[in-house]
């Protein structure tokens, strides 16, 4: 884990004014677990590669437009890294994939994992654990995993609408108990 | 904040819009300070999982794989080359898409018809503008000393009604990108502007996609389409 603190809203200035040394300071931070974010949703790990040098070309070519409005520097970062990795799940790149990857939940789904590593004491895991079981993971696949609401369907085995209500609900629910 | 607005900024944050809702919710966002307020709480409050993640060591390859397709690998010891030259440079990002063939020609013919407009007089910028996805080269800006700019687009750019592509320019972040203009139809445009610095190298060009009339905002609203650092040439 990286433990020095780097401003990354200052390196996303300086990339928006054309300083390529400032993109190198956001990888040198940022790369590791951009792949790794990149690989719950790819499961790949060259393909992971390949989600993350697009982002971090849209990240130089988007970083003028950084606007603290829409989110923490990190936020905005790592949600590019989600966007690309489901941009590719979208384009079928991983189709080829499917048959890989088994459908039991514990071995797929990176989701538990993440909710299990939240520090006890976040606002985060203390408002999840407060959600009925399988509403917390279907909106933690979503995000975590990349999964579609028709995936969730299918991996809980409850019908798609459900799932929705599920999700939006659940969202509400957090963001109460968050505040 | 209404429910319904938080749990549609979730879904969108979530990953979880088919493309047209996320369509819809990025031209809400752009107008809406509620939607970006709502956005930016759920991307905070989220972010402590993709903090969860196991971090993976990147592949020695990955940071010049990365360097190349931001196009701007220039060797160190280039010097300072001709625009043409730098221009070239900047269209090898090309070559990694292997689109640069076609491309890569048809951007030389174009510099070349372009060149004598203006008379004697040169741009003292011009930038070479690729898809942000695919670095394919859109369009070509030339800017002038005298605040015109000439726009030229390298292949057909589809206007949906009711939208209009329109040109940007950012010389200085604490200012923020400035309109040059609209463009309808994607086709050769001049522009004359006023109240702009002369244009400096690296300054950056980009043509978006906005509501017909103009961006309601004044700032850049809709997708990016093609995006260009400038070079002044010698």
């Amino acid at each position: 884990m990286a433990t020095v603190a780097i401003d990354l809203k200052d390196a996303l200035a300086r990339c928006g004014r054309g300083e390529k040394a400032a993109l190198r300071v956001i990888y040198e931070s940022e790369c590791p677990a951009m792949i790794g974010v990149a690989l719950r949703i790819v499961k790949r790990r060259e393909l992971a590669e390949e989600v993350v040098q697009e982002a971090y070309v849209k990240i130089w070519r988007n970083a003028h437009r950084y606007d603290p409005e829409l989110g923490p520097p990190k936020a905005w970062l790592y949600a590019i890294v989600r966007n690309q990795a489901l941009n590719v799940l979208r384009d079928g790149r991983r189709e080829d994939l499917v048959d890989e990857v088994p459908e039991d939940m514990g071995s797929a789904v990176e989701a538990y994992q993440a909710i299990e590593r939240l520090p006890d004491a976040s606002a985060l895991r203390r408002c999840l654990d407060g959600l009925e079981p399988r509403r917390r993971a279907s909106l933690v696949m979503a995000y975590v995993d990349g999964f579609s609401h028709g995936e969730i369907a299918g991996r809980l085995a409850v019908p798609l609408g459900t799932v929705k209500a599920w999700i939006r609900r659940s969202l509400v629910a957090l963001k109460e108990c968050m505040g | 904040m209404t429910h319904d607005l938080i749990a549609t900024a979730g879904e969108y944050v979530a990953g979880l819009m088919t493309p047209e809702e996320l369509e819809a919710f990025e031209r809400r966002i752009a107008t809406d300070a509620e939607a970006r307020r709502a956005v930016a709480d759920w991307r905070e409050k989220l972010v402590a999982l993709d903090e969860t993640v196991a971090p993976v060591v990147p592949s020695e390859s990955l940071w010049p794989r990365i360097e190349a397709a931001v196009g701007k690998a220039l060797p160190a010891t280039a010097g300072r080359p001709g625009w043409l030259a730098r221009v070239w440079a900047d269209v090898s990002a090309l070559r990694f898409a292997a689109l640069a063939g076609a491309a890569a020609a048809l951007l030389l013919a174009v510099v070349l018809i372009t060149q004598p407009f203006g008379g004697a007089q040169a741009p003292v910028v011009v930038a070479v503008l690729n898809a942000p996805n695919t670095s394919e080269a859109g369009a070509i800006v030339e800017a002038y000393a005298d605040g015109r700019i000439r726009v030229v687009p390298l292949r057909a750019i589809p206007v949906p009604d009711g939208r209009t592509l329109q040109v940007w320019t950012l010389w200085d972040r604490q200012v923020g990108p400035r309109s040059v203009g609209l463009m309808p139809v994607a086709r050769q445009s001049d522009y004359r502007t006023s109240g702009m610095p002369r244009p400096i190298d690296s300054q950056l060009y980009e043509i978006t996609l906005e509501p017909a009339g103009g961006s309601p905002t004044g700032r850049p609203t809709g997708p990016i389409l093609y995006v260009g650092r400038g070079s002044a040439p010698l």
